[in-house]
């Protein structure tokens, strides 16, 4: 099995801890998202798989290739787009680009042939010759994105791809993102926009230093369903009721509304006849998921 | 992976272009090598132009208690001036390079452009020979052209009294064409090493600098009449400096380094 495979992969920096324990995998053609908060060990994870740190513990096969080898074969396997575009600004966006084609030994023709479309959908087409320090940071940023697709990697590393951009080239970014993974290419992909990655990721992994939750993200959602009720007068006596199906903590109330937090689909049906039972009037009931972002901070606050 | 001429040759190519693109950069290139050639030629113009200044013999016997009373003293001190010159023009070889290679290697970390090529499959060796030719090229061709105006300007300030040339010589001649690249190499490695070490351009610029201090100290004493330089005088320069170039490409394969550069 190709796509990426990692085993306990863990870095330190002299005595501090960067990520441990990492074990997970990504399939070939799949859009991955890696979470976490600042510092949480995402890009040092990124940066050991695109084979620019070697790891302190464990190992990663990345389209089968150990990151452990230093032959630089792995390299040639993948693209990075770092945080920062990382341009050159005295030279041209050809010239920035041409740079890469060179370091790839690719063919000069075959390179411009794949990039141009891609210059034209991001709308750099015309503005080659300019050089990048004249730029907006969302035309670097989407140049940037072109020198990662130079070499048609087999996995892409990319880090807040549509950071700085306008909605209408974001969402040209996520369509590039959704064609790369239909072409059977696996992106990993690095963002706080738990929106961003909702919309393009089938599975996420939350990290921490170490692994957090992996999931797809419906799995993730669903582990946060919700039943959302109207009742009549104050939700408060409803909540009162519930109190003693051990839901204490897990019920948001406000006015006539409340949100119920359940730890399985089974617990819908208990809420009602509890709620019934209680005298309470029940308007509606609609089942929800949670969105990414609520599981992701509720994650992140049971690791505190 | 082996050695990959072509990648090296990228990276030769993209430094080299954002060299010419950088003006500032190119100016203060520019400046020290301006001034190595002018002073020269003013304090030849300057003892050409009136031989017969008694203050001079006064120099003259200072570094050479034995001059022959018949002996042009103007001719001894433009002949002292050139050799003891060539010392301070070997500062010029050192300078260029660490402005160039400080600019490259820590200014990648600064502008954020080393992650992008670190993660390209360019090795750290490939990395070493394209920066390391983008920053001693241009030194050693900067070199040549201050050694052709120093030529033309100290033979047109010292034809009154000459009347014949002064330059080249075999001194200078050996002195650019051989040693200087030597000390080209020299600034380079320094400056390499520093910049891999630390995150900002200016600081690796000035730490890197520090090295031209022990040449200045040399033309001190030179100037001092502490040591007389000749020929064999730079001939152990030269060597020395051949120890610890091969020293520096030792230890830069070493430190550059991926994780090392990476981490910064």
């Amino acid at each position: 099995m190709s796509g990426i495979e990692l085993n306990g992969l863990g870095k330190r920096f002299g005595t501090r801890t960067a990520v441990e324990g990492l074990t997970f995998s990504v399939l070939p053609g799949e859009v991955f998202g890696l979470l976490g908060p600042n510092g949480a060990g995402k890009t040092t994870t990124v940066r050991m798989l695109a084979g620019l740190l070697s790891p302190s513990e464990g190992d990663a096969r990345v389209e089968g290739i150990s990151i452990r080898d230093r032959n630089g074969t792995l390299r040639q396997q993948v693209g990075l787009l770092t945080e920062q575009p990382g341009l050159y600004d005295r030279l041209s966006a050809r010239d920035n680009l041409r740079f890469f084609i060179k370091l790839h030994e690719l063919d000069e023709k075959a390179a411009w042939k794949r990039a141009e479309p891609y210059l034209a959908r991001f709308g750099l087409k015309g503005r080659e010759g300019d050089a990048t320090g004249s730029f907006s940071k969302g035309m670097r940023q989407k140049l940037a994105i072109v020198r990662t697709l130079l070499h048609q990697p087999r996995v892409l590393f990319l880090d807040e791809p549509t950071s700085g951009l306008d909605p209408e080239s974001a969402r040209t970014v996520r369509d590039v993102v959704a064609e790369l993974a239909s072409e059977g290419r696996t992106v990993v992909l690095c963002s706080h926009n738990l929106h961003e990655v909702e919309r393009l990721c089938t599975r996420v992994a939350v990290v921490k230093q170490r692994l957090l939750a992996v999931a797809r993200v419906e799995e993730l959602r669903r582990a946060g369903l919700t039943l959302h009720l109207r009742v009549q007068g104050s939700a408060e006596k409803a909540a009162v009721a519930l109190a003693a199906l051990f839901l204490a903590g897990k019920v948001l109330t406000e006015g006539s509304s409340l949100r119920v937090f359940l730890s399985s689909e089974e617990d819908a049906p208990e809420v009602l006849a509890a709620l019934v039972h209680a005298g309470v009037r029940v308007y509606s009931a609609v089942r929800g998921e949670r969105p990414l972002e609520e599981v992701y901070l509720e994650l992140m606050r049971e690791e505190t | 992976m082996g050695f990959h001429w072509r990648r090296a040759l990228a990276v030769f190519w993209k430094d080299s272009l954002d060299l010419r693109l950088n003006k500032g950069l190119l100016a203060s290139m520019l400046v020290m090598p301006a001034m190595l050639v002018l002073v020269p030629v003013g304090i030849i113009y300057a003892y050409a132009r009136n031989p017969s200044d008694v203050s001079l013999r006064a120099m003259a016997l200072f570094y050479e208690p034995g001059l022959p009373y018949t002996a042009s003293a103007a001719r001894f001190l433009i002949d002292k001036t050139l050799t003891d010159w060539f010392g301070m023009y070997l500062v010029m070889p050192v300078f260029v390079p660490i402005l160039i290679s400080s600019q490259s290697v820590a200014g990648e970390k600064e502008r954020r452009t080393l992650e992008p090529l670190l993660a390209s499959p360019v090795t750290g060796a490939e990395l070493l020979v394209g920066k390391s030719l983008a920053a001693v090229l241009p030194a050693v061709v900067i070199c040549d052209l201050a050694y052709a105006g120093m030529c033309f300007g100290a033979d047109v300030a010292a034809w009154p009294l000459v009347h014949g040339r002064l330059l080249p010589n075999a001194l200078w001649s050996v002195g650019v064409l051989c040693i200087a690249p030597l000390f080209a190499f020299f600034g380079n490695g320094v400056a390499v090493l520093v910049s891999a070490r630390v995150a900002e351009a200016r600081l690796a610029q000035q730490l890197s600098a520090l090295v031209v201090l022990p040449l200045v100290g040399l033309v001190g004493a030179q100037l001092a009449g502490f040591l007389r330089a000749g020929l064999a005088y730079y001939a152990i320069q030269a060597a020395v400096v051949l120890v610890f170039d091969v020293l520096l490409v030792l230890v830069s394969v070493r430190f550059f380094d991926r994780e090392r550069l990476v981490r910064g």
